[in-house]
């Protein structure tokens, strides 16, 4: 599964961590994430987020 | 076009930088910092202020970022001047360095209200890292602290020097705490929650001097009142940083006046950032930041990217709740019907607001359960039907509204 990175941040979403502090279990993929998760370093939208590659 | 400078190493700064070389520009860019740190994100300030991030995770990106990409940075060499005609941007020393095209992102500045005292020892800002570095060191000797300011920025340094173990009260000038997003009850659940938390509220108080004689020792307020205070943090907003471009002589107004295409009042500058004002708005939030900063530097590449403004994010976190308030939440007039549910005990605070039973409005505190149904359900305007009380219940099924 793709880790995804906070543009705005460098915060790095690594879905085998998932977010649990915000109710995201581990193992869930970015694009499951909901749509009004936001960075929990920074808050921005999904939209800030680009693939890590 | 070989040289573009930018002015401000922000967010705003950085994220321009990146787009550049993301776009395929292989000419210099080269960024001019006041501070004398790379790049970091400022939510990370209340973050080590509060005591979850250490200071070693401040900065966003490697250490390497900027060279990685070909993107001179030169630290602690803020931008005396802006040159027009041949462009450049001068320095405190004097020299001026020229650019085919500029980028201002220069951010905000805290705003201070005029009040006597205000330059004691002991009376902070906290917009950069040496100001969070300064308040803690101040903090260790003085522990009796004052937040000027009630909205979202001074509940949260409230709560982060309260987690230092500070004593901590929040003074707003206001008759309520978030007064753009809550009404009075609202505001009233929140006050509860940050109260219980150990931080004390003042609200419709302005503050006329800070007491003391070289450092702090109190405040005095202008209905005569006093209390003792060792340390101040001013969290009473920002204004955009307009010195240099008022000083180019370019188009300012309570931002750097931009086109759609962020391009101010010279054809050859561009701006981005805290500092903009676009279509008569100012924004100081991250999302507005980062999407003006690569339209600017798409601009800047002639690559023509609209920008038509952003829409803020109706959804935030205050005091540790959850806080989505939409559409006209705090009505004003006749014709407007309103629906609540509380529970101050956990922070709660629901209210819906109808127009003709369609729902116009609502503030959703406390719980996130329903709160982007809900805020769909006010963007279309949708009729309540029977369903005017069901709708504050948990576990509400939005889709009956259809």
């Amino acid at each position: 599964m793709d880790k995804y990175e906070c543009q705005a941040c460098g915060y790095i979403y690594d879905p085998a961590l998932g977010d649990p502090e915000h109710g995201v279990k581990p193992g869930t993929k970015f694009e499951d994430l909901p749509d009004d998760w936001t960075c929990p370093q920074c808050g921005v939208g999904k939209d800030f987020f680009q693939k890590v590659s | 076009m070989t040289r573009i400078g930018i002015v401000g190493n922000g967010l705003a700064g950085v994220i321009a930088a990146k787009t550049l070389r993301e776009a395929g520009f292989e000419g210099e860019i080269e960024i001019f910092a006041q501070e004398k740190y790379r790049y970091y994100p400022r939510p990370n300030l209340i973050e080590h202020i509060a005591g979850r991030l250490p200071a070693e995770r401040l900065f966003a990106f490697p250490e390497g970022w900027y060279a990685e990409r070909r993107i001179q940075v030169r630290l602690a060499a803020p931008a005396r001047r802006i040159v027009l005609d041949p462009l450049a941007v001068e320095l405190s020393s004097g020299r001026k360095v020229g650019f085919d095209r500029l980028l201002l992102a220069d951010g905000a500045s805290c705003f201070v209200p005029p009040m006597a005292g205000a330059d004691k020892k002991g009376v902070f800002s906290l917009r950069t890292w040496d100001d969070a570095l300064s308040i803690l060191d101040y903090l260790r000797e003085h522990r009796r602290v004052v937040v000027l300011g009630g909205g979202l920025l001074g509940l949260e340094i409230a709560r982060a020097l309260a987690a230092r173990g500070a004593q901590v009260g929040v003074v707003e000038f206001f008759d309520r705490l978030l007064p753009r997003q809550l009404d009075a009850q609202g505001a009233a659940v929140l006050r509860t929650q940050i109260e219980r938390s150990g931080i004390a509220v003042r609200l419709g108080t302005a503050t006329k001097e800070i007491l003391g004689s070289d450092r702090i020792t109190g405040l005095k307020f202008k209905d005569g009142s006093a209390i003792d205070a060792d340390l101040v943090v001013v969290a009473a907003g920002i204004r955009p940083s307009l010195d240099l471009a008022k000083a180019a002589g370019l188009d300012v107004e309570r931002g750097v006046v931009v086109d759609d295409r962020l391009r101010t009042s010279h054809t050859a500058i561009f701006a981005a950032g805290d500092n903009v004002q676009h279509r008569g708005r100012i924004y100081g939030i991250i999302p507005a930041a980062f999407v003006q900063a690569q339209a600017a530097a798409l601009n800047i590449l002639d690559h023509d990217k609209e920008y038509k403004g952003t829409v803020p994010s109706n959804t935030l976190k205050v005091a540790g709740l959850h806080l989505t308030s939409v559409g006209m939440a705090v009505p004003e007039g006749k014709g407007f019907e309103e629906i609540r549910k509380e529970d101050p005990d956990r922070g709660l605070y629901k209210k819906i607001v109808l127009e003709e039973g369609r729902l116009v409005g609502a503030i959703w505190m406390g719980t996130k359960e329903g709160a982007l149904p809900v805020s769909n359900a006010v963007s279309q305007k949708s009729d309540v039907g029977p369903w005017i009380k069901e709708i504050l219940e948990d576990g509400f099924d939005f889709s009956r509204l259809r």
